[in-house]
């Protein structure tokens, strides 16, 4: 009791508001630095396969020999049909995999994306495990498009090749899938969803044929002409929609199938020259954080991941002496692996950055770097909310540098609750006696009492914000493709002046009282802090990234100093989340245009939230923190 | 009543709402009556369905094992066309109950009960939202909304009980006990709410006649006529469903609790967690704790009844087996009615920050937990655990709060003082 009391009376002290900006920058500061030594060895483990039933690399391969003239002719057939009008690939496709005795599907998908038409169609074989029972399955993809839309002859001949190739064996406890999807992102996804029943009749046929549940997901991307090509490395993709990562332990058999059993080198988010130096352990896990926070999706795996089906993408690159039989051997022993499972993979880590191929952070190391961000936030929010409780008029010098008079001295105590101070006719400020352990003081009352909140508008005033985000919301993802580039330029004027409009609307129409102007800030940053760490669990990188490019809002105040309001808002504009955009595709080497054709697609397709994030989370909190600045501005003339 | 503007607006503007949503999101309501933070096995409007269904192919509801909701609740539902291809006008119906239960809110408001009763009137008395105000608060509350939208059942119990509210604090004897036994044949435990809302009702027709009646023959009389009007609801269940069965199948479930799906309350997670052996033990614990705040309210703060009601729909909305946020919704739009207790109340950031933190956080950790696969049950129980601390602290900071006013009335010249606990 004696604790809290103290607490209670610890808040009404006025140096305790001078702490909560530094308290900010401080979680700001080590949010940063904490997430710059996680590359370090003492911060990261190397990665294990802790699910006992994988036994990566412990088979023998057999996938050699005549399977090689196999997949030289399977090779020349797909080749012939790259040109070919998609109803006679698919018919072809089929052909091949019926004459291996696999029973044959066909789905075909078209979706309407910003006045776009993506159509296309999937094929996919079901081997039917003799051991199995049908109700546990294993895919192998093959992209008839790889992500650079390059045609990936050589990934769906060895697709073919290993379909043909793993019929005969009798060893297969799960049945396999083999699809050969229309292109990279939509196809995978307009199948997986068809195959959970997840689709829209409108767009995506159903299935005709299904197996068990999905176990794990693996896709080949190997875009070699008809007269083949030597690989230098693996590329190994992880990154699912929405950030989310496929189960560790995946990851970790391919990657030491490869190595270790095959002698293949892998990398990992185009680091494809990794020397393992801090600069570029720091350089991948940056690259993979940018490409988990936007949230996209980076091969066909990506979109088995949101359906709680581990998938991986096996990516060949550069020049060097490996040859297809040597990645087939790989799929081959990675799928003997699979075959073990006895349960859904569920051991290793779900939530991980990973600096290296073999080496990781797990998330109890990185995740309080977010929620530090988040954090800041919060108190800042805290801070604020106080502060507005505070009575506004100016504290006056302490008595006893006036000159003596008898003057009455109400006698109050400190830690009563709120009363609001009559105002007093007397030129004498208004002292208070407050008393705490025996220690005796007169203090100005206007540091002490606690104004009463007026807390409707500024909370209507936050909301409305919030909902104005729906509007660009629809309309980026709605317009027609060829409109986005014009969409995105107004948008940009637009939205670096409707906060220094509504700044202007409020001073002519209702002028915001300094307490209303704290609380709409106040509750813009609680949202926004309360969100972020909500997303942090979701999305961690996501969560960093707009985390610490919104940092400034917790900082900005408005102000009577001209030259301060006008930095500021300078400030402001460079972070707008817009000019956000702007500047970091620049930055990251990104056609814009695309980005945004990408995203359009994205919130169609494959459910990507990441503009969700943007336009309703992060733009209104940028919206309420530059108002409240510009009000200043307003004020001060400079409008 | 003069039907004035402001409230003709107000109640527009959230029927519009409601329907505007309903429209526009056609798949929303059923999205939410999937949501464990909304539906739980007794109010949910899925199982509704389904005890429909067989209700109408002449099975007994409670066959199937799904429902567990008060068997006169089917007939009602049945001249309803069905929700999947028709869904107009059971949106409306919903909509109804929340304007009609707003009303009652409203009523509550009007009758200042809240600040002035008749044994005690508050120091701050003064100090009071306008009823239109409060039944806004109630209307545009977006757990109310939420409820409205996944069709919840516990939407119709919330309007029971304050429409009890409302009778008792107009002192309309008969209206009251039908309302009350409504909300307790619907809810089971609302039957608690009947000793403070039988001293607020006391009061008004005190208040009424100017004269105080018997308290002893009052007593009897109305508890006698609650008991009647019980009756005959159960009986006319039973005649309904042709056998007694109905009620293992509706208290039978809300006091032994066999269902575990997960909710917002503190319940079932003990209850997975718990062997078998101690099971009826801790039932009978759990359940004396929750009903143990009522006579323990009632008696101490009998001058102020409608505050006993309000806090004690507060602890439904923690400690009950089956909560959702359709109760944390009433508690919340209850309490704006102690406009007055506001000044000394002390964590009020707090308590509301753990609440916004929960709903956001709950969500996330569920997805995490159910369909991501990379979060365990854990996750989701400690969020649950978050959202009881939020709700505690706004019922105990009140009850701090409401003792301090009397305590104000009582010794004026200890005004302004520090309590402290010795």
């Amino acid at each position: 009791m004696a604790l809290i009391s103290s607490l209670l009376a610890l808040r009404r002290d006025a140096r305790i508001l001078k702490i909560p900006p530094y308290l900010s920058a401080l979680c700001i500061v080590i949010g940063i630095a904490w997430l710059l030594v996680l590359p370090l060895n003492d911060y990261s483990r190397n990665t294990y396969v802790s699910e006992n039933a994988l036994l990566p690399g412990q088979v023998h391969t057999y996938f050699a020999g005549s399977e090689h003239n196999v997949f030289r002719a399977y090779r020349h057939e797909v080749w012939g049909l790259n040109e070919k009008p998609v109803a006679e690939r698919s018919q072809r496709l089929a052909d091949m995999f019926r004459s291996n005795n696999l029973k044959v599907a066909t789905q075909k998908y078209s979706y309407h994306v910003s006045n776009r038409t993506i159509a296309n169609e999937n094929v996919y074989a079901i081997l039917q495990g003799p051991r199995a029972d049908a109700t546990e399955a294993i895919v192998l993809i093959g992209a008839w498009k790889n992500m650079q839309d390059e045609a990936n002859t050589s990934g769906v001949a060895l697709v073919l090749t290993l379909a043909r190739y793993f019929k005969r064996w009798s060893l297969w406890s799960k049945d396999i899938i083999f699809l050969v999807s229309g292109d990279s992102t939509t196809g995978p996804q307009a199948w997986v969803d068809a195959y959970h029943d997840g689709h829209d009749e409108r767009h995506v046929e159903r299935l005709k044929i299904k197996s068990g549940a999905l176990q794990a997901a693996v896709a080949v991307d190997y875009p070699a002409g008809p007269w083949g090509h030597r690989y230098d490395k693996l590329h190994v993709l992880y990154d699912g929609v929405n950030g989310q990562l496929p189960n560790l332990d995946l990851f970790n058999t391919a990657v030491q199938i490869a190595s270790s059993q095959m002698g293949i080198g892998c990398a990992i988010q185009r680091m494809f020259d990794h020397r393992d130096s801090y600069k570029e352990r720091l350089h991948t896990m940056l690259r993979g954080m940018v490409s988990q926070g936007l949230g996209h999706a980076t091969g066909p795996h990506s979109s088995f991941i949101p359906y709680h089906v581990d998938a991986i993408t096996l990516s060949t690159v550069g020049d060097g002496w490996h040859d297809e039989m040597s990645l087939g051997k790989t799929i081959e022993s990675l799928f003997r692996s699979l075959n073990n499972l006895l349960e859904h993979l569920h051991q290793s880590f779900f939530f991980y950055l990973l600096i290296q191929a073999n080496r990781f952070i797990s998330i109890g190391t990185y995740l309080p770097s977010a929620m530090l961000i988040a954090v800041n936030f919060s108190i800042t929010s805290i801070a604020l909310w106080v502060a507005s409780g505070r009575s506004t008029e100016p504290i006056p010098n302490p008595a006893a540098t006036a000159p003596l008079e008898d003057e009455p001295v109400k006698e109050k105590t400190a830690e009563k609750s709120a009363t609001v101070t009559p105002p007093t006719s007397s030129e004498k400020p208004d002292m208070e006696l407050v008393e705490q352990n025996g220690a005796k003081a007169l203090v100005p009352a206007a540091s002490t009492t606690i104004t009463e909140r007026h807390l409707l508008f500024p909370l209507l005033s936050v909301l409305t914000m919030h909902f104005l985000g729906l509007l660009p919301l629809y309309l980026f993802n709605t317009w027609s493709s060829d409109t986005l580039p014009a969409l995105y330029l107004t948008m940009a004027n637009a939205t670096t002046l409707f906060p220094l409009l509504v700044a202007w609307f409020f001073a002519e129409l209702r002028p915001l009282s300094h307490q209303e102007n704290t609380l709409i800030q106040c509750f813009s940053l609680l949202l926004l802090g309360m969100i972020l760490a909500a997303l942090a669990t979701l999305n961690f990188s996501q969560s960093f990234l707009i985390g610490v490019l919104a940092a400034p809002l917790s900082f900005v105040r408005k102000t009577n100093k001209t030259w301060l309001t006008v930095l500021q808002l300078i400030l402001l504009a460079l972070i707008n989340p817009v000019m956000v955009a702007q500047w970091s595709a620049k930055l990251l080497g990104a056609d814009l245009n695309h980005v945004l054709v990408l995203a359009a697609q994205g919130w169609a397709v494959w459910g990507l939230w990441t503009q969700v994030t943007v336009w309703l989370v992060w733009f209104p909190a940028w919206v309420c923190a530059t108002v409240v600045v510009a009000g200043g501005a307003v004020e001060g003339g400079i409008l | 009543m003069a039907v004035d503007t402001q409230k003709a607006l107000l109640f527009g503007g959230a029927a519009a709402l409601r329907l505007l949503l309903f429209t526009v999101f056609p798949a929303l309501p059923n999205l939410l009556a999937g949501r464990v933070e909304v539906s739980t096995p007794v109010t949910s409007f899925k199982r509704l369905q389904e005890g429909l269904f067989l209700y109408t192919h002449n099975v007994s509801p409670y066959d199937g094992g799904l429902y567990h909701q008060a068997p006169l609740l089917l007939p009602l539902f049945s001249l309803l066309p069905n929700p999947a291809y028709y869904p107009l006008a059971t949106n409306l119906v919903f909509t109804a109950v929340d304007l009609l239960s707003a009303y009652a809110v409203a009523q509550v408001a009007q009758g200042g009960a809240a600040s002035v009763s008749r044994l005690f009137s508050s120091s701050r008395k003064d100090l009071k939202w306008s009823s239109t105000a409060i039944a806004a608060g109630f209307l545009y509350n977006p757990f109310t909304v939420l409820t409205c939208l996944a069709r919840s059942t516990s939407a119709l119990t919330n309007l029971f009980i304050l429409t009890a509210m409302a009778k008792a604090s107009q002192g309309a004897s008969s209206t009251f006990i039908l309302a009350l036994s409504f909300a307790a044949y619907l809810g089971m435990h609302p039957i608690l709410l009947f000793p403070p809302l039988l001293v607020l009702l006391y009061d008004a027709r005190a208040a009424k006649t100017k004269t105080t009646p018997n308290a002893w023959s009052f007593t009897v009389a109305h508890t006698l006529g609650l008991a009647a009007v019980s009756g005959a609801l159960l009986a006319a269940s039973a005649v309904l469903t042709g056998s007694w069965d109905f009620l293992a199948a509706t208290y039978g479930v809300r006091l032994l609790l066999p269902d575990l799906t997960p909710n917002v309350g503190l319940w079932w997670y003990f209850f997975i967690e718990m062997f078998d052996s101690f099971r009826e033990f801790f039932l009978g614990v759990f359940w004396l704790h929750a009903a143990s705040y009522m006579p323990g309210l009632t008696i101490r703060l009998h001058k102020q009844p409608l505050f006993v009601a309000c806090t004690l729909t507060g602890i439904f909305a923690v400690f009950t087996p089956y909560p959702s946020i359709a109760d944390a919704a009433l508690y919340l739009s209850l309490v704006p009615l102690f406009r007055h207790l506001f000044p000394l109340m002390r964590y009020t950031f707090v308590a509301s920050a753990a609440v916004l933190y929960a709903s956001f956080l709950g969500p996330a950790f569920y997805y995490l937990w159910i369909y991501a696969g990379s979060g365990n049950a854990n996750f989701f129980y400690a969020i649950t655990l978050v959202w009881s601390l939020g709700l505690s602290i706004i019922i105990g900071d009140s009850l701090f709060a409401a003792l301090r006013d009397e305590l104000d009335v009582e010794r004026p010249e200890l005004k302004g003082k520090d309590v402290r606990r010795i």
